[in-house]
Order: structure tokens, then sequence, then C-alpha cells
């Protein structure tokens, strides 16, 4: 196992800490763009285009609401962004393992 | 710019921060190299922020269940505990009772509301079937009490056994299965301890009972503070 075989999609500090913030819901929950940006520390920019390739890549859907003013996007991971995550955290400690010995 | 994230406002008040960074062109992209370690502690610390940042029930919170148990009961044992014959709470020990009760529940409220704001779907749905049914239990413990003194009960059951432990067996019976239901040991477990608590606390009598259930649920409620802080620190 080698770090170059980890998922790219979400082996990057910003797109980690999403994932694995959405990955603290139950399945089926989501969150709001907002309350996802007060979790992370992201700024919305950087938010918006680390949600588009997690969105590319079917890991994340969002979710519109409302009108104008009104309206509210929430994200939500996806079964598939799921086992992704899942996968990376395993492989993540085999990583540490070999590392370790 | 694509439309896909064309508008973000949970408070439906506040101009768009998503629209006004796009305006400002401060999308920014950050693929920087991350090592495995430095991977393991963003993924330690980001888990630590969520859980904490979604706690309906933060340890403080459990901590000052513990109190309001201890003074709410704790006044109504000194209330009945020199009455021969009984006959129920005095209104300064029910005004206690109300009073504490009202201050939780705001509290209670105010973590809630921190807590679920911008979660949605499955849970919020959760959410609003569970609070009108627990309404409807806490409810239904009050109109048996009623149908109890309609039926002709002393006031040793009607206002000291039944008020006592009824909210405890009743109101616990269904957290127990509630959280059974979800896979969550150690809550099902407190919950059917405060039920085995409510049960065995009727054999002391319409005085002690409240004695008893206050020292009891606040020990519970201490050990489940316990528990909490540790579960926070591994």
């Amino acid at each position: 196992m080698t770090v170059d075989e980890l998922d790219p999609l979400i082996h990057a500090p910003a797109r980690l800490r999403i994932v694995a913030t959405l990955a603290a819901l139950s399945d089926g929950d989501t969150l709001s763009f907002t309350r996802l940006q007060d979790l992370t520390g992201l700024t919305p920019g950087n938010l918006i285009t680390h949600l588009r390739k997690l969105e590319d890549a079917s890991y994340i859907r969002t979710e519109k609401s409302g009108n104008g003013r009104a309206s509210l996007t929430s994200v939500i991971l996806t079964r598939l962004g799921r086992d992704a995550f899942h996968d990376y955290s395993a492989q993540l400690r085999e990583l540490l393992g070999d590392l370790v010995r | 710019m694509s439309e896909r994230f064309d508008t973000f406002s949970p408070r439906h008040t506040e101009p768009d921060p998503f629209a006004a960074a796009l305006e400002a062109g401060t999308a920014e992209e950050d693929d920087a190299a991350l090592d495995p370690r430095s991977a393991v502690a963003l993924l330690a610390e980001t888990r630590r922020r969520t859980e904490r940042g979604l706690d309906l029930r933060p340890p403080w919170l459990t901590f000052v269940a513990a109190v309001v148990v201890l003074v709410c009961y704790g006044a109504l044992w000194l209330s009945v505990r020199g009455e021969h014959p009984y006959t129920g709470p005095a209104g300064w020990a029910l005004g206690t009772l109300y009073g504490t009760i009202a201050v939780f529940a705001v509290l209670n409220a105010l973590v809630l509301r921190r807590a679920t704001s911008g979660v949605g779907g499955r849970a919020a749905r959760q959410r609003a079937i569970i609070g009108p049914g627990v309404a409807v239990i806490w409810i239904c413990v009050y109109v048996v009490q009623g149908a109890l003194h309609h039926a002709g009960a002393g006031s040793a059951i009607a206002y000291g056994i039944w008020p006592a432990a009824g909210p405890l067996i009743v109101v616990g019976s269904a957290a127990t299965a509630y959280e059974a239901g979800r896979e969550r040991p150690g809550t099902a477990a407190f919950a059917a301890a405060a039920v085995v608590l409510g049960s065995v606390a009727c054999f002391a009598g319409p005085r002690a009972v409240w004695g008893v259930i206050a020292v009891g649920l606040c020990a519970l409620l201490l050990a489940a503070t316990a528990a909490q802080l540790w579960q926070h620190r591994t």
C-alpha cells in the first residue's frame, strides 16, 4: 500500500474535512452549505470549489429548496461517497501500519 | 459559473455568502500534498469538531439534568417527608419543580436548536415525529394520575407513588425501546436503568419514593456524564 493508491478525491485537506464532516451525520441526513462551512472552517469560495469536484464524482449530492433569498442548498453524502470514505479510512490505517513496521 | 450552487442562505435573511464569494472571484483550490499521519490527525480533529458541533446532549447538559433532578425531587421529598397522613407535595415544592423544569426546558431547546441548525433529511423528519410522540406519552402519564384519583385511589397512590415513579417507568420504557431500535446500547441501558429505578422505588412508599428517585436518578445522570466525558476523550 502506498500514498499514491489513496483516493485522490478524498486525500486533500479541504475535501477530507468536507467528507469526514458529512460522514459524521447519519445516513440520509443533509447539512446546509453555511453549517458545512462553519464546521469545516473553509471559505465559501474554497468550499464551493471542492464541493463541485466531489459532486462530479457523485460522492455528494446537493438539494435546493425555496427560491431567491429564501432558498437553501443542502449537501448530502451519497452511498458511493460514504463507501469511498470508509475505504479511504481503512487504507489509511493500513498504510500507517506499514509505515510503523 | 455553474448554477448548481447559486444560493446558500439557511437563515433566509442574510446575503448569500457563496454568491458574494463568486462575485469577488475568491474561489480557490487546495490540493496540497498530505502525508498519511497528517491525514489521520486531520480526520480525528474534524470528527471531534463535528461531533461537538452536532451533539444534542453535551456532558454539561447531562450534569445540569442531574442537578435539576436532585433539586426537583429533593424539594418534593422535603415537602412530604413529615406528612401524616400523606396528602401530597406542598405548593412551594410544586412551584420549584415546574420553575426548574421550565428553565431546563429552555436551556435544552437552545442546545437542540444550535446542534440541529442546518441539519435536515432523515434526522429532522424523525425529530418532527418523536417530539409530539413524547409529548403525548408525558400527558398520558398525568391522565392516568387523574383516572387513579377518579377511581378512588388514595393520596399515597394518586399524589405519591404514581406521579413520582410513573414518568420514569413509562417514558423510560419508550426511550429504552427507541434507543435499542437505533442500536445505541449505552443510552438504552441508561433508560432501562431508569425504569428499574422507578419500579423499585415504588416499594419505598409515597414519602420516600421522591427521595429514592432524587438520589438514584441523580446518580444515574452523573454516571452518564462521566461516561460521556470518557467517550469524548477516547
